[in-house]
This record gives structure tokens, sequence and C-alpha cells, in this order.
């Protein structure tokens, strides 16, 4: 079927919202479009059961407010279950495809967020092994506590609320394990205390894992995990690190999840289809350019594209939600509160980038590889294969090594291995926005591509 | 409460879960072996992101277990391969 919008909003969490709520209030028509059966999106998950949100969600007021406001709103038109896999601009006209719909517009809003970072270390394939964003949305989405053993680690404010989140709800922490040092945050101590209210969530969870004497490990990684004869997760190494991440010492832990993340990567894909302009950030992400106003730098004038979110950037949901206000408001032309909302997002942004600095992650995870270890999950390329490819072939771009490994071709569509791929290749800034651009997105059969007269 | 199985055994989960997390409550962390190696997968990402923790699903292989809810009398199967 195909559908015809003023406006078009891609994403329902934070930042798709409220550019659907400003843009609707401004009078303009809204679809809003997202791959979720329920809107909120990584940050406002919900099961459907209030009583249970509302014990795990920090801000669950903002949110539900800000849902209903949505959904009640007549200006504007959510659909639900909805994955845009292409996009492009055709005839000055930007079409967007799910499997089924056709979506056309002249005006739209890009808001499709981020998902975990991961690093890889031997054993990150064994099953137990996962994204600490993973262990917090079966919490937070699906009321399921991912283990029996837990152990959180990676680095950056984001284990807090995972590792407090499954101990408040009955389950075990065995560690909460964060790379950086205790006092990382020390010297960036004038920014952190502008912003209260994320200093008082942040005690909160403290509070919360020292209650339940959850042990708090700095400077260290979890660098191995190691499978039982069930092939599950059984124990991990961790090691004590050096600021560059080197390994210097090592003990065994027992646990059957190791929740892991090391910070988020935005989800560019769809701004790369539309040949958006994109550059590397201080954190070493592709990210899309955006003007004061959230404007994106579109290839053709005669459509707009807006862009808003950690899409934009890593910057949390306060960020966002201040980044879609911004882009909903300019996508409708309006000035109403534009200025007070700028102030926001300019504290909102100085913000993410000192905790950016504070959890910054080195090169020294490279040293945690073994020749065996899995680099890209998908197609079962290993780190020998990688390097074979830079040492015998001099191919220093990801997609050279693409190419000679299938790294990245997989379904994932190189979303997890990407950007190590890069890292390890020492890819320069160029590759890696070359490397995310993927006119296909959303991986679907070659039968429905057939159908659709794409092949 | 729903009833859907797996691998032919009957287990429960609640409405609305998404099947990675049924499988999970019961503690079935396998949803996959891969194509070449044939080692075990299971959910990684949880958001549709990753594709590990496909699986068949009434028939039908590489479904992201994760991001598909579970519905009364389905029949979802550990993939092997792919
Ligand atoms: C798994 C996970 C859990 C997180 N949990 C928390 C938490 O508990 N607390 C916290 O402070 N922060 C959390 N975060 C960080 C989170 O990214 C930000 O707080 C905030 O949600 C970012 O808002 P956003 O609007 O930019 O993007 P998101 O909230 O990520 O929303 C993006 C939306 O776009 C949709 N989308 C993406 N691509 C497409 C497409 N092609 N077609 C259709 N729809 C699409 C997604 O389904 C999603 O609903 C989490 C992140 C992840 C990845
Ligand atoms: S766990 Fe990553 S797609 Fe399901």
């Amino acid at each position: 079927m195909e559908h015809k919008h003023q406006v078009i909003v891609v994403g329902g969490g934070p930042a798709g919202l409220n550019a659907a709520k400003y843009a609707a209030n401004a009078g303009c028509e809204v679809a809003l479009l997202d791959s979720a059966t329920r809107l909120g999106g990584q940050y406002w998950r919900n099961t459907g059961n209030e009583i249970e949100d509302q014990a795990t969600h920090h801000d669950f007021d903002q949110g539900s407010l800000l849902m209903d406001a949505v959904t009640a709103n007549p200006r504007i038109t959510h659909y639900p279950n909805t994955t845009i896999w292409s996009a492009a601009i055709l005839d000055d006209e930007i079409t967007l495809r799910t499997q089924d719909d056709v979506f056309s517009t002249t005006r739209l809003i890009l808001a499709t967020g981020a998902y975990d970072r991961s690093l890889p270390f031997p054993g990150w394939d064994i099953p137990g092994v996962m994204t600490a964003g993973a262990a917090q949305s079966l919490l937070k989405g699906e009321g399921v506590i991912a283990g029996k053993r837990i152990v959180v680690a990676g680095s950056g404010p984001f284990l807090l609320p995972v590792a407090s989140g499954i101990t408040s709800h009955g389950g075990k922490v065995v560690g909460v394990i964060e790379a950086a040092g205790r006092f990382a945050w020390l010297p960036e101590i004038l920014t952190l205390l502008q912003n209260p209210t994320k200093i008082s969530e942040g005690l909160g969870y403290l509070l919360t894992l020292r209650k339940a004497k959850v042990a708090m490990r700095f400077k260290q990684a979890v660098v191995a995990a190691h499978a039982g004869a069930d092939g599950l997760l059984d124990s991990i190494t961790v090691a004590n690190i050096d600021a560059e991440f080197r390994i210097k010492s090592t003990y065994s832990l027992q646990c059957d999840v190791a929740a892991i993340g090391w910070g988020f990567t935005p989800d560019t894909s769809l701004a790369g289809a539309l040949g958006l302009k994109e550059e590397v950030a201080a954190d070493g992400s592709v990210v899309v350019v955006v003007d004061d106003n959230q404007c994106a730098t579109s290839p053709q004038p005669e459509v707009q594209v807006f862009a808003a979110g950690e899409i934009t950037g890593i910057g949390g949901s306060g960020l966002s939600l201040a980044e879609g206000a911004i882009a909903g408001l300019s996508a409708a032309a309006s000035r109403t509160n534009l200025r007070q909302l700028k102030k926001l997002r300019r504290r909102a942004h100085r913000f993410a980038l000192t905790l950016q600095r504070v959890y910054s992650i080195p090169a020294g995870w490279q040293s945690w590889l073994t020749p065996e270890t899995i680099i890209c999950r998908c197609e079962e390329v290993n780190y020998e294969a990688i390097q074979d490819v830079s040492e015998k072939f001099g191919a220093d771009d990801a997609r050279s090594a693409k190419l000679m490994t299938r790294c990245g071709m997989g379904m994932c569509q190189g979303r997890i291995c990407s950007r190590n791929v890069a890292d390890l290749l020492n890819s320069p800034d160029s590759d890696r926005i070359k490397g995310v651009y993927r006119p296909i997105i959303a991986p679907i059969t070659l039968g429905e591509l057939a159908q659709d007269g794409l092949l | 409460m729903i009833t859907f199985t797996f691998n032919g055994l009957e287990l429960t989960a609640r409405t609305g879960q998404s099947v990675a997390a049924a499988l999970l409550s019961h503690n079935e962390r396998i949803t996959r072996l891969t194509r070449i190696s044939g080692k075990p997968r299971g959910i990684f990402c949880g958001i549709g992101v990753c594709f590990d923790c496909l699986i068949i699903i009434d028939g039908k292989p590489n479904q992201r277990s994760c991001i598909t809810e579970v519905k009364e009398g389905m029949v979802v199967v550990t993939q092997d391969g792919a």
C-alpha cells in the first residue's frame, strides 16, 4: 500500500516521539513509523503492564505522558511493527519502503537511535554473553531476569541502571566490572555538577547496589568467556587493565550471564541510504551531521531531512528529547520555544560529551584477541582472517576486508562488527563512513526482493 | 498465559512476551547453531539488530526471536545452520 504524509518521523523513542508531538502541535499532519509494537524506543520500553513498568522505569511518568499525548493527537498516525528497509530520494520526494508498504513525504525526520557497542573477545559468541542493553530490554520490556548469576560489565554510566534494575527485581548481580577508574569522572566534576538530576539518578543506582552488597570493580574488564559442557556460559576471565586497556593480571568468575556494554553506536543506516552527510564523532562513532535546527545535509534541496536523537551522537534520553523537539519545530517551520529548547540541548550536549571523555575506549582491547576470536559473528570470520587481509593484501579499509573475508556481509549488515573491523584495520574516517552505507538496511529474504522486482 | 512448543516440548509464556524471553524464562538459551562451525548462539543484542537469535517459527526460518511476539500454539524449533 502507498501512504503519503506531510511529515514522516522514523523512530518512536524519545527523539521521534517529541519530534512528532512538536510538529503536530505546530499544525503538521505527521506519520510516526516504528519497528516495535509499542512506542517508547529503547528508553521507555514497556511490557504493557503498568505496575511493573512503573517499578522498572526511571522517568516513567514523563514517558507515559509523552506517549499518551502522541497517541491522543489526531494529527499523528502511529504505524507500529513498521520496519523501513530502504530509503531513497526520487523525483523530489523521499520514499521509504517496508516489506509491504511504501511511504512518501517531502519532510522526513530520522530518529532511529542507537544500539550497544560491543567489543570482541574470545568466547563472546557463547550463549549467555549478551549486551548490557539486551539484559535491560529483557528486564524492562519482557519482565525477565537474564540469568541466575549475572555479571554486568563494560564501561559507562549505563551499567548502573542495568545492574541496579536486575538487583531490585530480585536478580543476582555477582559483580559490576567497569573499565574506567573509580574516580575517572573527577577531572570533569564541574560540568557534571551542572546536571544535578543525572547525578542523583546515578547515586540512586549506586545506593541500590550497595544495599544489595553488589561488588563494584574498577579498571577491570571481561577478556574471555568459557562454556560448560552444555555449550552455555559457565565462567569468564576478568582482567585488571591499564589505562590503555592492556591486561595486567587475571582471575576467573563464575556466571551464567555476562551483560557487557561499551556505550552505544548510532544506527545511521537509513541516513546512509539517503546520502545524508555523516562524520566520525569524538567517540569514534559515525553520526549524521546536522545544523542548529537539526537539519541534515540532503543531497537534494527540494526535500528536507532532519535527524534527531542518538543518530546525531550518543547522549541519552534528555538530549534526544531536546533534539526531537527542535527537529519537530523545524520541520513545521515554527519557532515557538525554540530558544529555550536550544539552551536545553546545549546543556545536555555538554554533559554527553563529558561522559564520552570520561568513558572513552582506548585501543588496548585489541590485545585481548586470539587468532581464533570471532570478529564478525554472522559470517564467523575470525581475527586471523582479518589480520591476513591487512598483512598479505595490504587492505586497510573495511570494504576490502568485507569483500575478501565476507566480514560484515551477514544478516546484521555489519552493524555489530564494522566499527571494530575499522578499528582493527586502522581505517581512515572516510572508510568508516562508507562502511556504514547500506541501501538495504533491514535484511529481507531474496524472495521478497524478487517479488518487488528489485532483483 | 500462552502455550507454545519448543523442539516438541510444551512451554508457557506471558502474553506479549518475545519468543526469546519466553525461552529464557525456561532457561532455554540456544536459539540456533551456526552455519559454518555449528556453534550454539542465543540472544545477544536483544533489540533485533544482531540477528544472532534466529530461530524457526511455524516452519519459517531466520525469525528474530527477540522481537517476535510469542503466540498461542506457536511451533518453535532450534535453527540448525544460517
Ligand atoms: C537495548 C538498549 C537499552 C537501553 N536502555 C536504556 C535505559 O534503560 N536507560 C537509559 O537512560 N538509556 C537506555 N538506552 C540508551 C538509549 O539509547 C537512549 O536513552 C534513548 O533511548 C535514545 O533515544 P532515541 O530516540 O535517540 O532512540 P531510541 O530510543 O533508540 O529509538 C529509536 C527507535 O527507532 C526505531 N527504528 C530504528 N530503525 C528503524 C527502522 N529502520 N524502521 C523503523 N523503526 C526503526 C527503533 O525500533 C526505536 O524504537 C538503551 C539503549 C539500548 C540500545
Ligand atoms: S538478539 Fe540480536 S537480533 Fe535478536
